[in-house]
């Protein structure tokens, strides 16, 4: 392991990259105030920051995608300005990001031809996360997103970094590949190189990193060092006055609720799924634990109405359903918050139109639209959800934690019994992802039925009031949220038999 | 439990039988199609020889060089409805310098205009990249441009396109099954290949496929993208010089039908219009079933006016197959 | 409309006698690269009644398609392969075809090039005199404008011989008369909606006008005045149906007019020139030209001939000549029929 960092007030010359006093604007909008960052040689470095704080953009600086408009950037000792990524590239500095950038329709090796990759480097490394013998021919159009993900980072280590850029890389990973990614940063900081670390995920930087550099509004508020139960000081840093209070208020796992049954899942089968039947009650918010490519994503889309299951019985208000098309199941009051929440809203138009949309049906068949009424609804989900927006401004340009506020709003402002929501959080800050577990909460106080899955799974007790655990298409677990915790989820999500059923035949939760 | 995910993830190795389907089916299509419709032909006209297979070649010359050149602009994510224009340009640039010259003069020329349609087409996608104008946009505006120049170099049609330059389309130097207009067709594949090869050509297909994670991956986007439509250029400059050898004349309203037609070819040669998907072998084959169809019709007795009906339906058949292949390939 | 009209001449088709006496053996191909205009549709039938007429003649085969001259090339091409004996042309280019021409003439095939003139000597020629046709009109034009003013020329397609011609013609006849200016040139591609649009956005751009000249799209022009609701200057048009009637009818309205013939049987006038060159019958210079007549609803002869022709019978877009003498040796009947040997 590293030595333990000095305090990180004091002058370091032996920094690797040192920047500082970055200033960036993107014509009225201030992206960077005055950034400062530090890394040494032989450390695993965290940036952390809510949405808008500037992360984004610090790590295109970086690495020469843009350029800053102020401030200073040395690389082992020597002042830096890269004016495109691939010089940035051949300093040795490179970024994997979370949303993979291997074309899609170029073969993967053609795709490290173009980035003039080593390929035998590129094979090693591979085989190091566990792809040994990997089909270079293959279409990465045709390949699952954490395999994708795995060989961005393969193809940025065949390169041999000074310095490797970690941009929510673990976002769309499964725990068992998170592993594999954290053995090779910490094979890197082994061999005198560094890694900057970004991640919304507390716990794995908190795991991982050496250091913290926490920005806020574009300026560097503060150097943590996480291991030394530095999370929560993080956390204060990053949401700053208000952090307190949120966090508290999300803190308590909730108890099981008795209400009626909302939905009824009977033997339901879909393309993996085989098989699954499950209860979700008003007044509750159900938990799904998984780990990636488990089920869930049928399951969500036979219950929106995305995807027809091929047996199985959907009960909603005591009726047996079938859901040819979302808007059958949007009629039966079931509505789906997906992860990709661009796929769900119109990215070029309104926050208005875009939350007024499923109005549109209730309102007027097809005749005109009353604009006042509309106006109405839309204003009071919009206030509901405290979107710190304008309503005209297109959904494009909000934060991602803004725009699945919209997707929420929109269902507010149309009305439901049942929600689904399909990895909500993605992506999203700490500070907005408790805001939107709040919600959520508050949604099934009010007596309404959510069911909610989430590739994080510490989060599951933050939400829910009971959780179902899906493993190889089938349900291998269901407990209360007070016995969720992370260890338990793991060991189920899995396939492993829980501790407590293992020692004890402890009754599952109701 | 590592081994069981890793194991999904990066698939067995050794279904390349099923990849190579999914991923060449479309061409492989298209030309078995042309092949259909060979043997179809030789069925209603038994006497198909030397004189008619040349007859084709001569009609898909043209259409094959417009596909060819709308093919390298859409590869990289655009659309050039200049295509058209481009080749008029060609045309009446050949024709006002070759008058009156021997064979040598006007290749020499030839090979003048080429290079003058190929900067032509370059400055288009110049356009594009600097002022960000949608691809459509500019292209559409750039057509009138090049067909208002190409009616200031000449303004009616006018012939003396010298008759051996003709003949490097017309003739059939080395065989009768061989014609001279197939041989022209080869500077496609001349092209095409080894670009496709380059890191250049790699480009191109990136900047189609996803311009961000080109953009990432240390792609020039806009020079690419120049790149792919002075390619285009050039291969509409060829689509100009071979209407000059097969008429022998200058028209500056030459290649009209052909902006279109040409992507016809290439939706029906398995070209994504959404970009970086598809190559050039498919619209090759697309030009010659395109160019074939009128002529069954003739050889039949049927009005060739319902060939543009049949084309439409080809075009929709074949589109909506490599729709189900692509449901297929995601399932 | 194309349904229309066949819906019209099923109505109207009775049952045709046949002509047929002798052994019928002559393939007859026709390559036309305008589709959707009336005259052009009209042109076709003529061959085709005219085929049906000879007697000699076993097969028509059009390819007929809107298309330029690579593309007409490769019609001719095709029709040759088809084993044609006689290939009736509309030429889209005047000197483009004439290397396949010549491929065709070589084999023996007789090549007859109508309405517009090629320039391969090969092939035979029948057409109205184009030249005639844009002099004529212009002169009667500048006549009724007591030789000042300014007139509109409306042209059809660019660059196609036809077109070409009558634009000499009318350069021609307005060079006797200095003070008619030529004050906007459009080209209609004898098609009716660019026309009838040019006319909207003539009306809206407040040139001073005196006169309009036409190449055909005649009707169209009267209707776009009539719409919008302008009044009239002297029109020239063609022998249109349509336009015929409106000159007969709309002339206490204040339409002054002339029809400049142009006959679409010119295409069974060619044809029947190719056969009997074929069969050697009859010998033919390559070039024959038919001269138009001008009908001016300002005259009493005219007015008279206006009258006369208007055929209620006929589609409106159709040329009210439905032969030319002495060539064309077919019924009016079997010109509506539209219907080749069977």
């Amino acid at each position: 392991m590293a030595a333990v960092p000095d305090d990180a007030s004091v002058a370091d010359s032996s920094a690797l990259l040192e920047a500082s006093g970055l200033i960036k604007s993107f014509g009225p909008v201030v992206a960077l105030r005055g950034a400062d960052l530090r890394v040494r040689g032989g450390e695993i470095h965290a940036l952390m920051g809510a949405n808008g704080a500037g992360k984004s953009t610090l790590v295109k600086i970086l690495t020469g995608a843009l350029t800053a408009d102020g401030g200073t950037i040395t690389l082992g000792g020597r002042p830096r300005t890269f004016h495109s990524t691939s010089e940035a590239r051949r300093a040795g500095l490179i970024c994997v990001y979370q949303d993979p950038s291997l074309l899609p329709d170029l073969t993967v090796l053609q795709n490290l031809k173009l980035t003039a990759t080593p390929i035998s480097l590129f094979r090693h490394y591979l085989a190091e996360l566990g792809l040994e013998g990997f089909d270079l021919q293959s279409l990465p159009r045709e390949l699952a997103r954490p395999t994708l993900s795995l060989l961005d980072l393969a193809r940025a280590l065949a390169i041999e970094p000074q310095l490797l850029l970690l941009d929510e890389i673990t976002a769309s990973l499964p725990a068992d590949l998170t592993v594999r990614v954290f053995n090779v940063a910490r094979q890197l900081r082994a061999e005198g190189r560094s890694v900057i670390f970004i991640s919304h995920r507390l716990a794995e930087v908190g795991a991982l990193c050496d250091r913290a550099t926490v920005l806020r509004d574009g300026k560097t508020v503060g150097v943590v060092e996480p291991a030394q139960g530095g999370e929560e000081r993080i956390v204060k840093l990053m949401l700053g006055p208000v952090a307190e209070e949120v966090a508290a208020e999300a803190a308590s796992p909730s108890a099981p609720a008795t209400g009626a049954v909302s939905m009824e899942v009977r033997d339901l089968k879909a393309g993996m799924l085989s098989g699954v039947s499950f209860m979700l009650r008003f007044g509750e918010v159900l938990g799904v634990a998984a780990l990636e490519g488990q089920g869930q994503q049928e399951l969500f889309d036979c219950l929106a109405g995305v995807r027809r299951p091929e047996s199985g019985q959907i009960v909603v208000g005591g009726k047996a359903r079938v859901f040819r098309h979302p808007a059958d199941a949007i009629r039966a009051g079931v509505v789906l918050i997906p992860a990709d929440r661009l796929q769900a809203l119109l990215r070029q138009r309104s926050v208005r139109e875009n939350i007024a949309l499923p109005l549109v049906n209730r309102f007027s068949r097809w005749g005109p639209i009353n604009p006042r009424r509309e106006k109405r609804r839309v204003e009071s989900a919009v206030k509901r959800l405290q979107i710190d927006t304008r309503v005209q401004s297109e959904v494009r340009r909000l934060s991602g934690g803004n725009q699945q506020k919209v997707g929420i709003a929109r269902w507010l402002a149309s009305g439901f019994n049942t929600l689904l929501c399909f990895d909500p959080t993605r992506g999203i800050d700490i500070g907005t992802k408790r805001q939107i577990y709040g919600l959520v909460k508050e949604l099934a106080a009010n007596g309404s039925a959510v069911l909610l899955f989430t590739s994080e799974l510490p989060e599951i007790q933050l939400a829910c009031n009971r959780v179902i655990v899906l493993f190889g298409g089938e349900l291998v677990d269901e407990m209360p949220a007070s016995e969720a915790d992370e260890q338990a989820l793991l060991r189920a999500a899995h396939g492993l038999p829980s501790e407590a059923d293992a020692e004890q035949q402890a009754p599952e939760g109701a | 439990m590592a081994t069981s995910v890793a194991a999904k993830v990066s698939g067995p190795a050794g279904i390349n039988a099923g990849r190579a389907v999914r991923r060449y089916g479309w061409t492989v299509a298209v030309y078995v199609l042309f092949a259909t419709l060979m043997v179809a032909t030789l069925i209603v006209k038994p006497d198909f020889g030397a004189f008619e297979w040349n007859t084709l070649t001569l009609a898909a010359l043209p259409l094959a060089f417009a596909a060819a050149a709308q093919t390298m602009v859409v590869l990289s994510g655009g659309i050039d409805l200049s295509v058209g224009p481009l080749m008029a340009l060609a045309n009446v640039l050949a024709l006002r310098a070759t008058v009156g010259h021997d064979l040598r003069y006007s290749v020499g020329v030839a090979l003048l205009v080429l290079l003058e349609v190929t900067l032509a087409g370059a400055l288009n996608g110049a356009i594009i990249v600097l002022t960000r104008v949608p691809d459509i946009v500019v292209t559409l505006a750039m057509s009138f441009v090049w067909a208002g120049l190409a009616l200031l170099v000449l303004a009616k049609p006018t012939p003396g396109i010298p008759l051996d330059f003709q003949n490097l389309a017309q003739g059939s130097t080395f065989s009768p099954w061989v014609p001279n207009a197939l041989l022209l067709l080869l500077v496609i594949p001349l092209v095409w290949i080894p670009l496709r090869r380059s890191r250049a050509g790699l480009a191109i297909y990136a900047v189609g496929s996803d311009r961000n994670a080109a953009f990432r991956s240390g792609v020039n986007l806009g020079l690419s993208r120049v790149l792919a439509y002075a390619v285009g250029g050039f291969f509409a400059a060829c689509g100009g010089l071979a209407l000059s050898m097969t008429t022998g004349v200058g028209s500056p309203l030459a290649g009209t039908y052909y902006t279109l037609s040409g992507v016809s070819a290439i939706v029906l040669g398995g070209v994504s219009l959404a970009g970086g998907r598809g190559g050039m072998l498919g619209p090759l084959a697309a030009a010659y079933i395109l160019s074939l169809i009128p002529a069954v019709l003739i050889y039949l007795g049927i009005d060739p006016n319902y060939g543009q009906m049949i084309q439409g339906v080809l075009i929709v058949i074949v589109v909506m197959i490599g729709g189900i292949g692509t449901v297929l390939r995601r399932a | 409309m194309a349904a229309l009209m066949v819906a019209a001449f099923a109505l109207v088709a009775c049952g045709n006698q046949s002509t047929g006496g002798g052994t019928t053996k002559y393939v007859v191909g026709v390559s036309n690269t305008l589709t959707g205009n009336g005259w052009r549709e009209e042109m076709i039938c003529s061959i085709k009644a005219q085929a049906k007429a000879s007697g000699v003649v076993s097969k028509v085969i059009v390819a007929n398609r809107t298309t330029d001259a690579a593309g007409q090339i490769a019609d001719i091409r095709n029709l040759i392969s088809s084993g044609a004996n006689v290939i009736v042309i509309n030429p889209s280019d005047r000197d483009a075809l004439n290397a396949v021409i010549k491929q065709a003439t070589d084999k023996g095939i007789v090549v007859v090039a109508v309405d517009q003139a090629v320039s391969e000597p090969t092939a035979y020629v029948v057409s109205n005199d184009q030249v005639a046709y844009g002099q004529l009109g212009a002169d009667w034009l500048a006549k009724q404008l007591n030789g000042k003013g300014n007139i509109i020329e409306m042209r059809g397609i660019n660059g196609v011989p036809a077109d070409t011609d009558r634009h000499q013609g009318l350069t021609t006849a307005l060079a006797q008369y200095p003070n008619i200016k030529v004050i906007k040139q459009t080209f209609t591609n004898w098609s009716l909606d660019p026309a009838a649009q040019q006319m909207k956005d003539i009306f809206s751009s407040g040139i001073q006008y005196d006169g309009i000249w036409t190449s055909g799209i005649d009707s169209t022009v009267v209707d776009q005045f009539q719409s919008s609701n302008k009044p009239f200057v002297p029109i020239v048009g063609a022998d249109n149906n349509k336009f015929v009637q409106e000159l007969a009818t709309l002339k206490d309205k204040g339409l002054k007019g002339a029809a400049v013939t142009n006959p679409p049987p010119i295409g069974g006038a060619g044809l029947a020139v190719g056969l009997a060159v074929l069969q050697k019958t009859h010998s033919y210079d390559h070039v024959i030209h038919l001269t138009p007549q001008v009908w001016d609803n300002t005259t009493a002869d005219g007015a008279a001939k206006l009258a006369q022709t208007y055929d209620s019978s006929l589609d409106p877009y159709y040329s009210v000549a439905f032969d030319v003498k002495p060539y064309t040796t077919y019924s009016k009947q079997d010109l509506i029929s539209c219907a080749g040997p069977s």
